[in-house]
């Protein structure tokens, strides 16, 4: 096993624009097998520039490592404007400790990465696979498309402890994902695949979906209108009313579930 | 243009316009200009390479309003051909919609330096300028929209041929624009009235039909010596069973005589319009009927508007096919009036060779040019963005020398191609010789511009060349699609743009624009009702209308005085 140290140095967020870093080159699949001075000249932008991590961060490595399946990076400092950790990610571990900038875990493939804090809009976007745990709150659009597409997460596991920003899992058309806590608007629009359960409550779920599956176990704020009961369903012990839609996509295309208390 | 001079040697030339094929000949240049011999050029040496005039585009949306609405509302797009800049290009974007810098780059890669924008909405002009001058290397023109406009439908209605000549030749120096082009004639207009328009459908509140529209146009073209003819965009794009309405149309001008050595009417993205069966069902090529229309008339030219399987933006001033197309699709979709003007939609779309339409109509537009004899009435364009995108040509050209590669294609798509398109059956291949028509010669000459230097490599011409890094011997169609993607050399006016496939520099283009010049009582009377016109319903003023001389810093004028 190898573990990377990552720390930001403090003067990095010291200014008044905290000039935000794209760490999206700081994943273990590319750091596998550098030693301590090549991890530091891997570029990484800051702002409009590109700087070596060294620059902007102390490292530290521990052990070695035969592949990235065995790396660890250890992200520390204050990470609120660190974006795109993980980005990408292929195999291994990333661990960032305290609040993240956006697109964390955006296109990851394989690997787990852990949030010990809230992650900023877009985490997990047109993830493929893997794990992204957030142990705090996720901003808007987790696990969804990019701007324009109309596919999101297609695969992996993503975990939030806490609450989530409106349209979580927009377009999501495969994989799963466990809100903790609440979910704002619009949680599953447009969503033709994939699982997600919230634990809390959720406002208007699973608007324009066509297919995928939405639990809420907390109460439904606003429920689509072009949503049709179906039937009483029993998950886990507990009761449920499942319903199907969204008809607003026309009866053909409306095959999503949504699984209300 | 560059100072100095330039000599290409062992090359072998393609110059159809002055009929060389293939031969080994060294090209001069001095000063920009193809001159008859240099004393201390530069050399370059094409090593064998095939070299042709820089490439001549005749339809392509590049620029404008709608281009720009299409980037902006397709980020997904964006995304896809990502550059970072480096020291002499900008950061580029966009496959389908790409950004001004990478729309020149892209095409003076592929050795092209001229394009034609397809379409400029008269209101959005400046727009269209602004964006024109952001595109590198390009020399460029654009045709602004007339036939759905509120003047030219009250001159067709009332019959007054030269007021609609002189307002025309208005519009034309008003938006310094280069012809009339007409898209769906009377459908954007029945647009706004959420219908559309066939051939002999009556406009509503005019009470004049599409024919009518292209007939007048037609005329009043002609009455000037316009270096091109009027351009059309025939009505009911897209629907099955077009293909009759298409060879109406160009019956329609078959009387008019030319004002000039060219033909009276320009058919444009003829694949769209070649349609027959009577719904999607039984949806097949007439690709035939319409080449062998073109094989027996003198009048018409056409471009193909060929299909590039993959995902593209349709972008178009007619605007209820868009709304057809969305309703098909389901996919996001915008929609715009340009007030007594034109209008236009978007959408997004995706051809694929799957999709048994989709294959049939990838086979129509390889089959005009296929299936037309004489490759000086056809031109090679996929109507980017509508059938794809430009950097498609380089795989059309392929199919077209590659009966091999029609073949090895056809057989990863619907079977629907062999029952329902000619494609299969069709031996012919084009030569180096036929290709370069195509893509430089014809489309030249269509547009007037090569008395002006554009398409060919006579004394004279600019010093615009093509090297292209295969022999004329080449038969492999990948071999073929590489080397016309990116050039060996691309030279424009006599400086090298494009060297072994990387942009070296990025001079301005050339902004071509036609003064038609109208009888100055006739252009009295016009504009009474004109500016009634702009008093009553335009949201601009007459006086601020017209695009002034800023926004073509490059310009080039091309007077069109009035037939004797």
């Amino acid at each position: 096993m190898q573990t990377i140290r990552l720390k930001l140095k403090e003067e990095v967020m010291s200014g008044n624009a905290r000039i935000p870093v794209e760490v999206d080159s700081l994943t273990p699949d590319k750091l596998v097998g550098k030693n301590e001075a090549e991890i530091k000249a891997v570029k990484v932008w800051w702002g409009n520039k590109e700087e070596n991590t060294g620059e902007l961060f102390d490292v530290r490595v521990e052990g070695e490592a035969g592949s990235a399946e065995e790396v660890k990076i250890v992200m520390e400092g204050d990470l609120s404007r660190v974006k795109h950790i993980g980005d990408g990610m292929k195999a291994g571990e990333i661990e960032a400790i305290g609040d993240v900038d956006m697109h964390c875990g955006a296109m990851m493939t394989g690997g787990k990465i852990t949030v010990k804090g809230n992650a900023d809009c877009w985490a997990g976007r047109e993830m493929k696979g893997g794990e992204l745990i957030i142990e705090g709150d996720a901003g808007a659009n987790l696990c969804a498309m990019y701007r324009g597409e109309m596919t999101g997460m297609t695969g992996g596991k993503v975990t939030v402890g806490g609450n989530a920003g409106e349209c979580a899992g927009q377009y999501m058309a495969g994989g799963e994902i466990l809100i903790k806590g609440n979910a704002e608007l619009l949680a599953g629009l447009n969503m033709h695949g994939g699982k997600i359960t919230i634990e809390g409550d959720a406002v208007m779920p699973g608007a324009d979906m066509t297919s995928g599956e939405i639990a809420v176990k907390g109460k439904v704020q606003d429920m689509m209108p072009s949503f049709k009961f179906a039937e009483a369903a029993t998950i886990e012990g507990e009761e449920y009313k499942k319903y199907i839609g969204d008809l607003a996509m026309t009866e053909k295309k409306a095959k999503g579930v949504l699984y209300v208390k | 243009m560059a100072e100095g001079e330039l000599l290409i040697k062992n090359g072998v030339v393609y110059d159809p316009i002055n009929g060389v094929n293939g031969e080994k000949k060294d090209i001069c240049i001095r000063d920009g200009k193809v001159v008859e011999e240099v004393k201390n050029p530069k050399v370059i040496d094409a090593g064998g390479r095939v070299v042709m005039p820089g490439g001549v585009d005749i339809h392509s949306h590049i620029a404008g309003g709608k281009v720009n609405s299409g980037r902006l509302f397709r980020p997904e797009d964006g995304r896809r051909g990502l550059e970072a800049k480096t020291k002499v290009c900008r950061m580029q974007s966009g496959y389908s919609v790409p950004n001004t810098f990478a729309t020149g780059y892209r095409y003076a890669k592929m050795g092209y330096t001229f394009v034609m924008e397809a379409a400029m909405p008269p209101l959005a002009a400046r727009h269209t300028h602004e964006e024109i001058v952001d595109i590198p290397i390009l020399d460029n023109a654009a045709l602004p929209l007339i036939d759905n406009n509120w003047m030219t439908l009250d001159y067709v209605k009332s019959g007054d041929i030269d007021l609609l000549t002189a307002y025309i030749a208005w519009i034309i120096k008003a938006t310094k624009g280069y012809g009339v082009k007409i898209v769906n004639p009377g459908g954007t207009e029945a647009w706004a009235w959420g219908k559309n328009c066939d051939l002999n459908d009556t406009v509503p509140y005019f009470d004049v039909t599409p024919a009518e529209i292209v007939k007048s146009l037609g005329e009043a073209n002609e009455k000037f010596e316009m270096p091109h003819s009027i351009h059309v965009h025939t009505n009911m794009l897209g629907h099955p069973g077009n293909f009759g309405v298409t060879m109406a149309t160009y019956d329609l001008v078959k009387g008019i005589k030319p004002s000039k050595d060219r033909q009276v009417l320009h058919a444009t993205h003829t694949q769209f319009h070649s349609y027959g069966g009577t719904n999607w069902g039984d949806f097949e090529s007439k690709a035939d009927a319409i080449a062998d229309y073109v094989n027996k008339n003198e009048h018409v030219t056409i471009d193909i508007g060929s299909i590039i399987l993959g995902d593209t933006t349709t972008m178009t001033a007619d605007g209820p096919m868009e709304y057809s197309l969305y309703q098909i699709t389901g996919r996001k979709w915008t929609n715009h009036d340009v007030e007594l003007e034109t209008g236009s939609g978007i959408t997004p779309f995706l051809y694929s060779g799957k999709s048994p339409v989709n294959t049939i109509q990838w086979a129509i537009g390889q089959e005009l040019a296929l299936l037309v004899k004489d490759p000086w009435k056809v031109a090679l364009t996929t109507d980017h963005p509508n059938a794809g995108p430009f950097i498609g040509y380089p795989i059309l050209i392929s199919m077209l020398m590659s009966k091999k590669r029609r073949e090895e294609s056809a057989a990863d798509m619907h079977s629907a191609i062999y029952d329902r398109a000619a494609l299969p059956s069709i031996d012919r291949e084009y030569d180096l010789y036929e290709i370069a028509i195509i893509t430089r010669g014809m489309t030249a000459k269509a547009l007037g511009l090569h008395e002006h230097g554009k398409g060919h490599l006579g004394v004279g011409a600019d010093g615009d060349v093509a090297i292209y890094d295969m022999s004329p011997e080449e038969r492999d169609a990948g071999k073929i699609q590489k080397a016309f993607l990116n050039t060996k050399y691309t030279i424009k006016g006599g400086e090298i743009v494009v060297k072994d496939g990387e942009v070296v520099a990025t001079p301005a283009g050339k902004t071509y624009f036609v003064t038609p010049e109208c009888d100055d009582t006739l252009t009295e009377e016009m504009l009474k009702k004109l500016k009634d016109k702009f008093e009553h319903y335009y949201s601009v003023t007459f006086n601020n209308y017209p695009v002034q001389d800023a926004y073509v810093p490059n310009p080039y004028e091309i007077k069109a005085p009035m037939r004797g």
